[in-house]
């Protein structure tokens, strides 16, 4: 086995010397709504980059955030960017001409981009060029669909009828044709809503290496299979994509690829400072992973691999909307300080159908925890445990679920990780762990789920009592737990033909109150570049938009008192 | 190269985690716990070790589905889904490690030998 991967690097590398000496390179500067928020700020300061892509939504974001969109219209998107942005990011996008591409728009891409347009204009980038990628929200659409049998759960089943009248969203995730073809119009900024997150990387790869170029000239539909946009040159556009697709799936959930969540975390030098990463992407598929220098952390095999694998299903199928990726023959290889150079992706025509990214609504959840002082911590925490039980017994229809945290709640069974406190029986494979030991104290936490928000508010209530109704000793109350409306994520197959993905330079409202509330002199300017763009498109929706905004823009504004 | 099996390994090797690292994560209702060979010839000990019924006996009260292992030679990996183990997905699961992160990390505390 050794001598077959051998023979694979010295392949590779002999391959890699004859090539362009520059790659596009392309950052993966967050890994979900919730990671570091300033990430970019600082990759932008340490390292030039082509681009910097942004993944913002996990499996339930979306339907959060159609929540927040339904409370307040001009909500519904990842604020996270707005705060990076205005703290010094879009300046620097600017001064280092890096494109961002992400998918921060969620549920809501045209206030997103209104918002960072207006920060734009207040930052005298007033040509800024913000494009947003809509049309993967079906949601409105979902019964039809469902009764001309066009979308199914992951089995093939229907969807039953009261997962589709208890929908919060569904979103079909989209691909890489629509960013691409954003850059290609001059996007500096591309906002989407539910994209695949690789997708985001691959979109950026088709702009730099002039798929998307090509795509415009025959005209392609946005949607259409991505290798047919391939240049005559690239002979096998499959595994191309594929290979983009792997760079994408590596630095997609940020610094894990860099030192983070890592096996190794003892060795890895300066977590504090952990660099996010930055793929250096070849136009064959091949890429070298690597961080802006100075950043903490370590590129290894070791870490590459384990993001590689990482949130994957069968290895010889990963699926996008772009491609199907066969990561069995990938190989990693070191080929420097904090270099790992990942070859060998395949790729298989693109699937059928779109996965659907939706959520209902199952009930309400609330948890709570208390803290358990020895001497006897197990015994007392059980025994705190079953009175909470006990008193809530007459509750029929609730589900209550505790757990003894340092008992071993995490270990498999048979797990010997505990052996260090002696005497076990019994280890692992449970929320109470093991019984068999002493341990100074124990943190219980229950969680409780019912469709009766009721039940949970009973629940909820009955926790901080046993400060001074259970066992002696007890503590750690902080506040009542606030009951929250639980969302179930249901994946659903959607036939991809009604799915249609658009690319729009958003309404500039924001636009135009920015410039006459605060800089009415920089006005003329952004007018005369609409129309520049106006009478150069020969057609299509850019030219729609700037006439639309021309017009808006010779309309007084009402409140400002402006013009 | 003759490949090792488990019988080759030394005493000093006692858990997966001393010859193997890991990593897991969720996918809906599913648990992928990847696990990667620290050396490519420890490579086929995980091939003869990790298999559905050990992944059972280990997992048993989490995963309430199917098992399914595969390969992943390039990287001298396997991949092991563990489906219907998060009571339903990571945002109804009642764990405190809704997601099954932990559970990669936990895997490596296996002992190598019964």
């Amino acid at each position: 086995m050794s001598i077959r991967r051998k023979e694979q690097v010295s392949w590779s590398a002999s391959w890699y010397m004859g090539r362009r000496t520059k790659p596009i390179s392309v950052a993966g500067a967050g890994g979900f709504w919730g990671d570091q928020v300033m990430a970019p700020v600082d990759l932008l300061e340490n390292a030039d980059v082509d681009y910097i892509t942004m993944d913002y939504l996990a499996e339930v974001t979306m339907s959060i955030m159609h929540k927040q969109k339904n409370r307040d219209p001009t909500a519904g998107w990842a604020t996270d960017i707005f705060e990076w942005l205005e703290a010094g990011g879009l300046n620097l996008l600017r001064n280092k001409n890096t494109k961002l591409v992400t998918n921060a728009g969620g549920a809501n891409p045209n206030s997103c981009a209104e918002a960072i347009l207006g920060l734009a204009c207040a930052l005298g980038w007033t040509d800024c060029q913000i494009a947003i990628v809509v049309g993967d929200d079906i949601h409105s659409r979902i019964g039809e669909l469902c009764s001309d049998g066009l979308i199914s759960d992951k089995k093939e089943k229907p969807v039953e009828d009261y997962m589709v009248d208890d929908l919060i969203s569904a979103n079909a995730y989209l691909g890489a044709g629509p960013i691409a073809r954003a850059l290609e119009r001059g996007a500096d900024i591309v906002l989407t809503g539910r994209v695949a997150d690789a997708s985001l990387i691959v979109g950026c790869m088709l702009h730099a290496e002039e798929w998307a170029k090509k795509a415009e000239a025959l005209n392609l539909p946005f949607c259409s299979p991505i290798n047919d946009w391939a240049p005559d040159e690239v002979d096998n556009p499959l595994d191309v994509i594929a290979g983009w697709t792997l760079a994408g799936h590596l630095i997609e959930c940020g610094a894990q690829v860099t030192g983070g969540n890592a096996d190794g975390w003892a060795e890895i030098e300066d977590l504090v400072n952990l660099g996010y990463p930055i793929a250096e992407i070849e136009s064959d598929g091949t890429c070298v992973i690597t961080k802006p220098e100075g950043s903490g952390g370590a590129v290894t095999r070791g870490n590459v691999a384990e993001q590689m694998i990482y949130e994957i299903g069968d290895p010889s199928a990963y699926k996008t909307p772009d491609i199907v990726l066969d990561f069995r023959q990938v190989t990693l290889d070191e080929v420097g300080e904090n270099r790992v150079r990942a070859c060998g992706a395949i790729g298989r025509p693109r699937p059928k159908q779109l996965k659907v990214s939706s959520c209902y609504l199952d009930g309400w959840f609330a948890a709570g925890s208390l803290l358990i002082p020895g001497p006897n911590a197990i015994a007392k925490a059980n025994a705190t445990d079953q009175i909470l039980q006990g008193r809530l017994s007459y509750l029929e229809n609730i589900t209550i679920h505790s757990e003894l945290m340092g008992t071993g709640i995490t270990m498999p069974k048979g797990s010997t990780s505990i052996t260090q406190y002696g005497k076990l029986t019994e280890i692992g494979g449970g929320a109470h762990g093991t019984q068999a030991m002493e341990l100074p104290e124990v943190l219980i936490r229950w969680s409780a789920k019912s469709q009766s928000r009721k039940d949970i508010e009973v629940f909820a209530k009955s926790i901080a009592p046993l400060v001074l109704t259970g066992p002696g000793g007890v503590s750690g109350y902080a506040a009542r737990p606030r009951p929250r409306a639980q969302l179930r994520f249901l994946p659903l197959l959607v036939e991809r033909e009604i799915v249609e993905a658009s690319v729009q330079i958003p309404i500039l409202r924001t636009l135009r109150t920015a410039l006459t509330e605060r800089r009415p002199d920089l006005e003329a300017r952004v007018f005369n570049r609409l129309q520049k763009i106006a009478e150069r498109e020969r057609k299509g929706l850019t030219k729609r938009i700037a006439n639309r905004v021309i017009k808006g823009l010779e309309k007084p504004v009402e409140k400002a008192g402006g013009k | 190269m003759a490949e090792l099996s488990l019988s080759d390994l030394g005493d000093e090797y006692n858990t997966l985690g001393d010859i193997a690292h890991a990593r897991s994560g969720d996918k809906g209702d599913s648990v992928n716990i990847g696990i990667i060979a620290r050396k490519p010839e420890w490579y086929p000990i995980l091939q003869e070790l990790i298999t559905k019924e050990w992944m059972r006996e280990a997992w048993g009260e989490f995963c309430e589905g199917n098992i399914h292992i595969f390969e992943v030679p390039g990287i001298f990996a396997i991949n092991c889904i563990l489906e219907k183990t998060l009571q339903g997905g990571g945002t109804v699961s009642l764990r405190t490690d809704a997601q099954g992160k932990s559970m990669g990390q936990a895997t490596l505390t296996l002992p190598l030998r019964q």
